[in-house]
């Protein structure tokens, strides 16, 4: 029985110390040209800054380029519109933005949908300006 | 006395004791006339190579089902942590999310946004 713990605290230290990789400040840089061509043509509103990129956020871009063949088309266009903003943005920001839209996603779907309408309501005019 | 005699007379004392064995001592007896029993039968070839006794046969097999069903628990756990790691490891997917939906990351920073949502339970 102590086996079987001794087992199942390892594989949960295992899974812990995956997740906290994910935001290594030593995680190694990734060359932009060790990238496949898809990844470089999702990636390409970053391809200027890449090489000033920390290693771990590279690999969380890359982990997102993966999902984007699955996105729909009108998600496509939103995540290339919007990848070099959400890159300039400071690691803190990044970190309250997921923080915030991980709260919104576990409101009930019409909660979420009328934050959402709320919010565009009252910003219609910055979101036409940037051309969305 | 030859030997049915004296099989006739021990039935009704035999009888008697065994109408007053309880469910315990019933099980007790019955895995020790299995035991006897399989000392009588023919050994059995596991995998053509080593030879052991039925009875024997039994209890291994039995002793892997109930192993495994010991351990199944255990796996489904350690498949499910396996899952959430794998899950969880790759960060970039809430990042997909979080650009790909309707809103833009910029709302997600907004004070006026997150006040709404902390008012909202989020």
């Amino acid at each position: 029985m102590a086996r079987k713990i001794r087992g199942l605290i390892a594989a949960a230290a295992l899974a812990a110390s995956a997740i906290a990789a994910a935001a290594d400040p030593n995680t190694p840089p990734v060359p932009w040209s060790s990238l496949s061509p898809e990844q470089q043509r999702i990636l390409g509103p970053v391809a200027q800054d890449w090489d000033r990129m920390p290693g771990f956020y590279q690999r969380r871009l890359i982990g997102a380029a993966r999902q984007y063949p699955s996105l729909q088309p009108i998600q496509k266009e939103r995540f290339e519109q919007r990848l070099r903003d959400w890159s300039q943005m400071t690691p803190e920001q990044r970190r309250a933005a997921r923080e915030t839209y991980q709260g919104l996603r576990k409101l009930p779907p019409e909660k979420q949908h009328e934050l959402r309408e709320r919010w565009l309501h009252e910003h219609r005019g910055d979101e036409s300006r940037r051309g969305r | 006395m030859n030997e049915n005699e004296f099989g006739a007379k021990l039935k009704p004392w035999l009888e008697r004791s065994a109408q007053a064995v309880g469910d315990f001592q019933a099980t007790r007896l019955k895995a020790a006339r299995l035991r006897a029993l399989d000392a009588f039968q023919e050994p059995v070839r596991v995998l053509g190579l080593v030879a052991v006794a039925p009875g024997t046969l039994q209890t291994i097999q039995y002793s892997i089902v109930q192993r495994a069903l010991l351990w199944l628990p255990m796996a489904a756990l350690l498949a499910t942590l396996a899952f959430q790691s794998l899950h969880e490891s790759d960060p970039g997917e809430l990042d997909a999310q979080l650009l790909s939906q309707e809103l833009p990351p910029d709302a997600f920073i907004d004070q006026d946004f997150r006040t709404w949502l902390g008012k909202s339970g989020g």
